[in-house]
């Protein structure tokens, strides 16, 4: 219980997309980091569905700007959401290192395209800080910030991310 | 009366689905019990079917039901003993009490028994086991009626049932329907709604498949499993070296025919798993005619034919409320009084036909009535009182472009306000249901002769033909239902007529949509000559949709793009292509709301 409201207050409120293991101190987030424009992301590992090489998209007319398209997910149809552009963030031409990462937003199955995934980590959830002012990405997005080594993780809160999207979505029409 | 197993959802479930299948099925077999009531193999049959959910009842815990069925079947026991003639008041008690067995599963489903008044139904029971001694003390039951009364739906038909002694039976009602003719014969109806089993908080929605329907199944899973190896085989033997050139072109060939096979009788199995014959929908009319015919003191003999149609699930779920809607309107506006059918030179009787049949990969659903049928000069005096049509526009009018007035929403509204005879109430309601299944509804009338309406209906919703098309370097499939025609038009076809582009095809114009503006695609070259047109129908409107180039013909399963695109009006959803990419189908309808959408009223008038 004191974890956990150790954690709230560092995540700034969203303790949902944490996956917190371990007891008492010391315990240890697992997250999947990966890159998008030159910083580097996590995310709460059990959020992750699968992580599959990007793949041919099938743009869809008329969607809201940031849905790349739609793609077959072993026989499902699935939107592909370019974390690039919801971030503001230039397009960047698709290489080996791009990948989808499969998540599960509030229901629907939902595929991120990143710049490229590395590993899977667990850091600290003590070590995990309140969002700074950010330059690229909007902080509304961000449950925190951890600290690994000399390295910085923006832990990403894909359910208010796709909340705002939703938002957008009905503005569009 | 807590229960252990009161705990078990499993259990519970399958009390649900058994009984609420017995309780439809007594329905139909209650009606036909009062046509022929000696028929013991009948009575054995609704005996044994209370008889069934009495016990399990019993073994769950759900003591109204136990209490109630008891007295049912009590009635029958004796009916079956031959100790009791059939009475019409006997028949009413015991439909009423099915419709409370009704409602009390229902209940349960949606979370648990409630607390039922149903001392009067089971001192009815008792009552007509006794007909002589109780018929003159419950006409003063007026108490024991009332506190029934709030507890179900049945409102005026109930009190009907109640206030004892035939004779007085039609006054009553008479009465009774003077004060609110409309709510007397809705009343029945909205019990038949009730139980449909529709209803919402069904939880996870299960049905009975045809074990031999499974069997096929598993018997082509099993055919695949075999293809499957044969392709394993064919591959170790390449890396060994053992198969190559024309040998391998020929093995890889012949398996890839066989699979292709397989995978499409298993598809057409799969989707048999969800074809349920009509029956389960045409059930609840026999029952539904007699309590609105009795109402309305019409007599009506009800011909059900092709019961054994088999139609999708989520199809035969839709269906029921429209036909609901059209047997009542045959029953309510249709048939004539006896009486008037006799002076007209009609047998007294009136009869309403309910028909399903098969026609290629659709199924026509009939009603029919030989009724007194709709006027035309009235629906065109409507139409024209409500500023619908002008007088000189409605000369032109065929008297079958005149009955489609009626399905312009509202419309009935008005003709009940007047006390117009005419029908209407809701058709437009049941034309955009069937929109909604991709079905289609034809109305043929004929002046004191009765009334044909035809609906047409995919066989199932999960399969559609599309026309690939191409626009740029993308590739969309339209439903070929909706497609009237494809066509090559020339640079001089095209027109502008007050900003909007049309297409002139012999002698007719069009509203042009290129499919390369709408969807913003990377420009190909404006061909001079020789452009690819397909003409598509929504509903009776048409409209011509320019590609760069028409692909083939394919079928397709169609999946939902999902919540995030759900404000893309023109996609209907997407498809599988061959090559494992997502194709998108385009949907008619969209499209053409979305070229209104920048013209508005452009050929309304």
């Amino acid at each position: 219980m004191e974890t956990q409201t150790k954690t709230n207050e560092n995540s700034a409120n969203n303790t949902a997309s944490l996956h917190v293991s371990g007891q008492g101190h010391g315990e240890l987030l697992q997250l999947v980091s990966f890159h998008i424009g030159g910083e580097e992301f996590g995310l709460d590992i059990l959020r992750v569905q699968e992580i599959i090489r990007i793949q041919q998209l099938t743009r869809v007319p008329n969607s809201p700007d940031f849905v790349d398209g739609v793609i077959n997910l072993r026989g499902k149809v699935i939107p592909v959401i370019a974390l690039r552009k919801r971030f503001g963030l230039e397009d960047l031409a698709h290489d080996k290192q791009t990948r989808i990462v499969v998540i599960e937003v509030k229901g629907t199955v939902l595929g991120f395209i990143v710049d490229s995934v590395s590993e899977v980590l667990r850091i600290p959830a003590d070590t995990v800080e309140p969002p700074p002012r950010l330059g690229k990405v909007e902080r509304e997005y961000v449950s925190g910030v951890g600290k690994l080594d000399d390295r910085l993780l923006i832990l990403l809160d894909v359910d208010r991310l796709m909340t705002d999207a939703e938002d957008l979505t009905s503005a569009v029409a | 009366m807590e229960n252990e197993f009161l705990q078990d959802p499993t259990l519970i479930q399958e009390f649900l689905v058994e009984s609420e299948e017995l309780l439809q099925r007594m329905d139909q077999d209650m009606v036909t019990l009062e046509t022929t009531p000696k028929d013991e193999e009948l009575l054995n049959r609704i005996f044994r079917a209370l008889h069934t959910i009495k016990g399990t009842s019993g073994f769950l815990g759900f003591e109204s039901i136990i209490r109630l069925s008891h007295r049912a079947e009590d009635v029958l026991s004796e009916l079956r003993k031959g100790e009791l003639q059939l009475t019409q008041r006997m028949m009413d008690a015991l439909l009423k009490t099915r419709d409370q067995l009704g409602i009390m599963l229902s209940d349960i489903r949606q979370g648990g028994l409630k607390e039922y008044s149903i001392d009067s139904l089971v001192a009815e029971l008792e009552a007509v086991r006794y007909p002589d001694e109780i018929k003159e003390p419950l006409g003063e039951m007026p108490v024991a009626d009332g506190s029934l009364e709030p507890a179900t739906l049945e409102g005026a038909f109930q009190e009907q049932a109640t206030d004892s002694p035939d004779q007085k039976l039609g006054e009553l009602v008479v009465e009774k329907k003077l004060a609110s003719p409309a709510e007397a014969g809705t009343a029945p109806m909205r019990q038949g709604q009730a139980e449909s089993g529709t209803g919402p908080g069904a939880g996870a929605q299960t049905m009975r498949v045809d074990v031999r329907k499974l069997d096929e199944l598993i018997n082509l899973l099993g055919e695949l499993v075999l293809e499957r190896n044969r392709l394993a085989r064919i591959t170790s033997d390449l890396s060994l070296g053992r198969l190559s050139g024309e040998d391998l072109y020929s093995a890889l060939s012949r398996t890839s025919a066989r699979l292709s096979f397989i995978t499409e009788e298993l598809q057409s199995a799969g989707l048999k798993t969800r074809m349920v014959p009509i029956e389960t929908v045409f059930r609840k009319f026999p029952r539904l005619v007699r309590d609105v015919a009795h109402t309305l003191l019409k007599e009506v003999e009800l011909q059900v034919l092709g019961q054994d149609t088999e139609l999708d699930k989520t199809i035969v779920e839709l269906i029921g409320d429209p036909l609901v809607h059209l047997v009542r309107n045959s029953l309510d506006h249709g048939l004539e009084l006896p009486d008037v059918r006799a002076n007209a030179g009609k047998p007294r009787q009136g009869t309403i036909r309910l028909e399903a049949q098969q026609e290629g990969d659709h199924i026509v659903i009939t009603v029919a009535d030989d009724g007194a049928g709709i006027d035309p000069e009235r629906v065109l005096r409507k139409a024209q009182e409500r500023g619908l049509v002008t007088a000189e526009r409605a000369r032109l009018l065929t008297p079958r472009e005149t009955l489609d007035f009626i399905f312009l929403p509202g419309f009935s509204t008005v003709e009940k306000a007047t006390d117009l005879s005419g029908r209407g109430v809701g058709m437009d309601v049941v034309r955009s249901n069937l929109k909604r299944m991709n079905g289609t509804i034809e109305l043929d009338s004929r002046l004191g002769k009765g009334t044909t309406v035809r609906l047409r209906l995919p066989l199932t919703l999960a399969i559609l033909q599309v026309l690939l098309v191409q626009v740029a370097d993308e590739i969309y499939g339209l439903p070929l239902r909706s497609i009237v025609e494809t066509t090559q038009v020339q640079k001089n076809d095209l027109h502008w007529v007050e900003g909007l582009e049309v297409l002139r095809l012999r002698g007719k114009t069009l509203p042009l949509l290129r499919l390369a503006h709408m969807f913003a695609t990377k420009l190909a070259e404006d061909a001079d000559s020789d452009q690819k047109v397909v003409i598509l129908a929504v509903g009776d409107k048409r409209v011509a949709l320019m590609v760069d180039h028409l692909i083939g013909q394919e079928s397709t399963v169609i999946k939902p793009l999902g919540s995030y695109l759900h404000n893309c009006p023109s996609i209907a959803g997407a498809t599988i292509s061959g090559d494992g990419r997502v194709r998108l189908v385009l949907d008619p309808a969209g499209l053409l709301a979305s070229a209104q959408g920048n013209v508005s009223q452009g050929s309304v008038q």
